[in-house]
């Protein structure tokens, strides 16, 4: 009996340490890809994914407070805007406005939060559509004011320079940006991941299940769902601010309704239920159209082809794949309508 | 300059039976199955094609092609509900994964098949229209007088059939449904089927009236789904007081505005509303 | 007193759940709330917490006036609460369901949970022994590990029991704490019950087991919303008013 707990107890282990090795291995790959990678345009596909899997990683943070937004490009736009207009008006460094214009989504978020977030679940879906929309337009109008079609003339990053231990400058340094962007996105990703682990993560569960529970144990749901919002708006911001001192022009395509329905499905595809959920899923989706470019216009049919098998046959998303437990691929039963599903 | 009321009367209402008819299908489906159908706009755009290459390519008449294209695309709907609606029914989210899907894939065979450049259908019934002092295109009065005659079409069918009735039921609660005998899958095909006819319908109007190219069905979509959350779930005489309300913000405000500050009003109106009602405006309570 | 209302009246259009209620709960006691189906029982609890807003008249707790403030802050107050209808946060194992209804006390700041300080993981560990004792009293310390919707019926009430528990309250309110339970359960119940009573909780409770008048001090008869008996248990079972609420009137055969 004893030797039979043992057993239990190392597999647990071993695989404790798998997780943690692959993660060591992935992270080195990470931060060699430049090396081996020296292709401007490949270096570029991997920095927009990058950035897109912390926008996606905030979205389902706010999601886990069962909220779903569909019109996050939005608060991805307002921190870009706000920083490229905050360094190119006013002359300030993108070291700082980067950090400004994530401040400004954040506030946005807080702004409209008490409203939007009292309305309930799919209704707050379409609030958020509705909302991002509008938004993208507001830029539109914004532009014709000032009679630009775009903004454009963003500064990048100024270079970096510490005398003796460092000196980078980012101007058409593809390597240096993939550098910073992945820093950055660990750093984001680290904090969402803590966040979600701890008893503020457990709280937004909780009122996703039950809402009435959660209030009934002194829960001000009003208070957690925007600070979900608020967080996943900061982060939103920061990465859009990112992108555009990376693309260095902003255009309100960017960030409307296809491009918010995107994100929610790189979500959805990836997998609600874990945190790496997103990361797979957005990585899958802008690796894979690149990879296979060489099909033109048949590389959409793969990706469709992908988001049908997922769909049909990893309920649970493409992480679930990696799941212990769960049933991994399910069978495809006649009669499905109507199952009671877990 | 003054505003002759009339003639932005008969705009208001060219413009709100476009949206209603695009809509309409869209409302179906929504309030009968729950479903958010994004596939309706590729639907739509490829009732456009179907009806273009029966009539432009192969020359058939116009209203006849129309015609075949709502039977076909209507067909397709049972492939549509039996094998991308029926598996995921009660989850939305992989519902809405396999619309877009649908979308995705859609797009990029009409886009190899037929390329992208911009085509257009002649107009059903050439020529404007004058008298009173008001001017309206022919096309545009024939999409209006078809869509209200559809729209009346399905608000009675649903009041006055027993699938109607069934559907009803059904919209309200599937499963009591389900146990009250119901035949909930013939219910869903039928919807699927119509709201596909319809999205057809409006595809081969539109095509005459706007262009046709694989992407146009992209901005319809979010059109459709103002004005169906607008409306409310579960009320389809419901979209006619909302295609009405943003037809007339669309035709009266762009006099003033620029085209992309004209959405952000009317999109402002909408959140405003749900802000307070998110059931929308005719809609059940949640 | 702990716990009092002043002609409570809630009206959902033209239907009044609760007419002109007035109740009193003292310290230490257990008060039963009985009446037939549809006699607004739930409602009261409802409107106690904050879940409605009354029409008119008052809920004072401890003196201060609640009518009115919001389930959180009722929570704040030290009311805890269970629900008839056994809600839960049904994916969370039961112990993560206690573990996150200690919310309240002690609190934990969003930058500590962020940076998982040394205070949080401490503040974290005393979560989780409190929890443990909980599970223990209501004795489902075995099953700690299970999901909750996987709970069999008698559980999820107790987990319930559990949660509410967790909230630290000086007022229980047990909304048909027994209902669905078998034989053993009730009797494991209402020995947890009696335990917690000793421990000096006060306890509004409403149910239908008559089993269960045996535990309380003093019973409350609702019908329509309004109060028409109130009195020890065993003169309750013999009211007249009382058996015309529940049984009807005689016909004259």
């Amino acid at each position: 009996m004893l030797k039979n707990m043992l057993k239990i107890d190392l597999s647990y282990q071993k695989v404790k340490y798998a997780k943690i090795f692959t993660g060591i291995v992935i992270l080195l790959l990470l931060f060699l890809i430049p090396v081996f990678i020296h292709k401007p345009y490949y270096l570029h596909i991997f920095i927009l994914a990058i950035i897109y899997i912390i926008v996606v990683c905030s979205l389902r943070t706010v999601a886990l407070s069962g909220q779903v937004s569909i019109g996050h490009a939005a608060f991805m736009a307002i921190g870009a805007y706000a920083s490229g207009i905050l360094a190119k008006q006013f002359g300030l460094t993108p070291w700082l406005t980067i950090f400004l214009g994530a401040v400004v989504s954040m506030l946005f978020a807080l702004a409209i939060g008490f409203p939007f977030t009292r309305v309930r679940a799919f209704y707050f879906s379409m609030v958020s559509l509705f909302g991002g929309i509008a938004i993208m337009n507001l830029i539109r109008v914004a532009e014709k004011w000032t009679g630009a079609t775009s903004l454009a003339g963003i500064p990048p990053l100024d270079s970096l320079n510490i005398p003796g231990i460092v000196q980078i400058t980012f101007s058409n340094q593809k390597a240096a940006y993939y550098y910073f962007i992945l820093i950055v996105a660990l750093l984001c990703l680290a904090f969402l991941y803590s966040l979600e682990h701890s008893r503020i993560g457990m709280t937004w569960k909780a009122i996703s299940q039950s809402h009435q529970v959660a209030s009934s144990v002194g829960i001000n749901e009003s208070r957690y769902r925007v600070l979900a919002l608020a967080v996943g708006c900061f982060f939103s911001g920061l990465a859009g601010a990112c992108y555009a001192h990376y693309n260095l022009v902003l255009t309100p395509s960017t960030f409307g309704f296809l491009p918010s329905i995107y994100l929610v499905m790189y979500m959805l595809v990836g997998g609600l239920g874990s945190f790496w959920g997103p990361v797979l899923g957005t990585a899958i989706f802008v690796l894979v159209p690149e990879i296979f470019r060489w099909m033109k216009e048949y590389t959409p049919l793969l990706v469709g082809g992908i988001m049908v098998i997922v769909v049909f046959l990893l309920p649970k998303g493409m992480v679930s794949l990696f799941y212990r437990n769960e049933p991994k691929i399910r069978k495809i039963h006649k009669k499905e309508a109507l199952r009671y599903d877990a | 300059m003054g505003i002759d009321v009339a003639q932005v009367a008969i705009n208001v209402l060219m413009l709100s039976s476009m949206y209603i008819l695009m809509a309409l299908g869209f409302a179906i489906l929504l309030s009968v199955l729950g479903i958010m159908n994004f596939a309706h706009s590729v639907i739509y755009m490829v009732g456009g094609y179907i009806c273009y290459q029966l009539a432009v390519v192969y020359g058939l008449n116009q209203w006849f092609s129309l015609i075949l294209a709502t039977v076909i695309v209507g067909l397709f709907g049972l492939f549509l509900e039996r094998f991308c609606f029926r598996p995921f029914f009660g989850d939305g989210n992989r519902t809405m994964v396999m619309t877009l899907a649908i979308i995705v894939l859609v797009e990029t065979i009409v886009n190899i098949l037929v390329g992208t450049q911009v085509r257009s259908l002649p107009a059903f019934v050439p020529g404007v229209i004058k008298g009173a002092g008001i001017s309206v295109s022919a096309d545009r009065l024939v999409t209006f007088i078809i869509g209200a005659v559809l729209t009346a079409t399905m608000i009675l069918l649903i009041r006055k059939t027993m699938i109607g009735q069934k559907m009803l039921a059904i919209s309200q609660d599937s499963v009591g449904a389900a146990l009250q005998g119901i035949n909930i899958y013939k219910i869903s095909s039928t919807a699927t089927v119509v709201a596909c006819a319809l999205a057809a319908v409006s595809g081969g109007l539109m095509a005459a009236i706007l262009r046709l190219s694989p992407y146009i069905g992209d901005t319809m979509l979010v059109k459709a789904i103002e004005i169906v959350i607008l409306a409310g779930i579960g009320s389809i005489s419901g979209v006619v007081g909302a295609g009405l309300i943003l037809g007339a913000l669309d035709s009266c405000l762009p006099l003033y505005l620029s085209g992309a500050a004209t959405e952000v009003v009317g999109l402002c109106v909408i959140i405003l509303i749900l802000l307070f009602r998110p059931q929308g405006l005719f809609g059940r309570e949640a | 007193m702990m716990l009092k209302t002043e002609e409570l009246t809630k009206n959902f259009g033209g239907l009044t759940a609760v007419n002109k209620l007035d109740l009193q709960v003292h310290e230490g006691e257990i008060v039963g709330l009985i009446g037939p189906n549809g006699a607004g029982k739930t409602t009261v609890f409802n409107l106690i917490t904050g879940v409605f807003r009354p029409t008119s008249g008052k809920v004072i707790f401890s003196g201060e006036n609640i009518t009115g403030c919001k389930p959180h802050e009722a929570a704040k107050k030290g009311i805890g609460r269970t629900f008839q209808a056994g809600f839960l946060f049904s994916d969370f194992t039961v112990l993560d369901n206690v573990v996150a209804s200690f919310f309240l006390d002690p609190r934990v700041g969003f930058w500590e949970a962020a940076f998982k300080t040394p205070a949080y993981w401490k503040k974290e560990a005393y979560i989780r022994r409190q929890a443990l004792d909980i599970l223990r009293v209501v004795g489902m310390a075995d099953v700690q590990s299970e999901l909750a919707r996987n709970l069999p019926h008698g559980y999820q009430k107790t987990l319930g029991l559990a949660r509410a528990l967790a909230v630290k309250p000086k007022l229980l309110l047990l909304d048909e704490p027994l209902a669905g339970m078998t034989q053993s359960e009730i009797a494991f119940s209402l020995q947890t019950l009696a335990h917690i009573r000793q421990q000096g909780m006060t306890i509004l409770m409403v149910e239908h087991n008559m089993e269960i008048m045996k535990l309380c001090d003093r019973v409350v008869v609702i019908n329509f919303g309004h109060k028409i008996a109130e009195g020890l248990p065993e003169d309750i079972q013999q009211n007249k008013d009382v058996m015309e609420a529940y049984l009807g009137v005689e016909d004259a055969a």
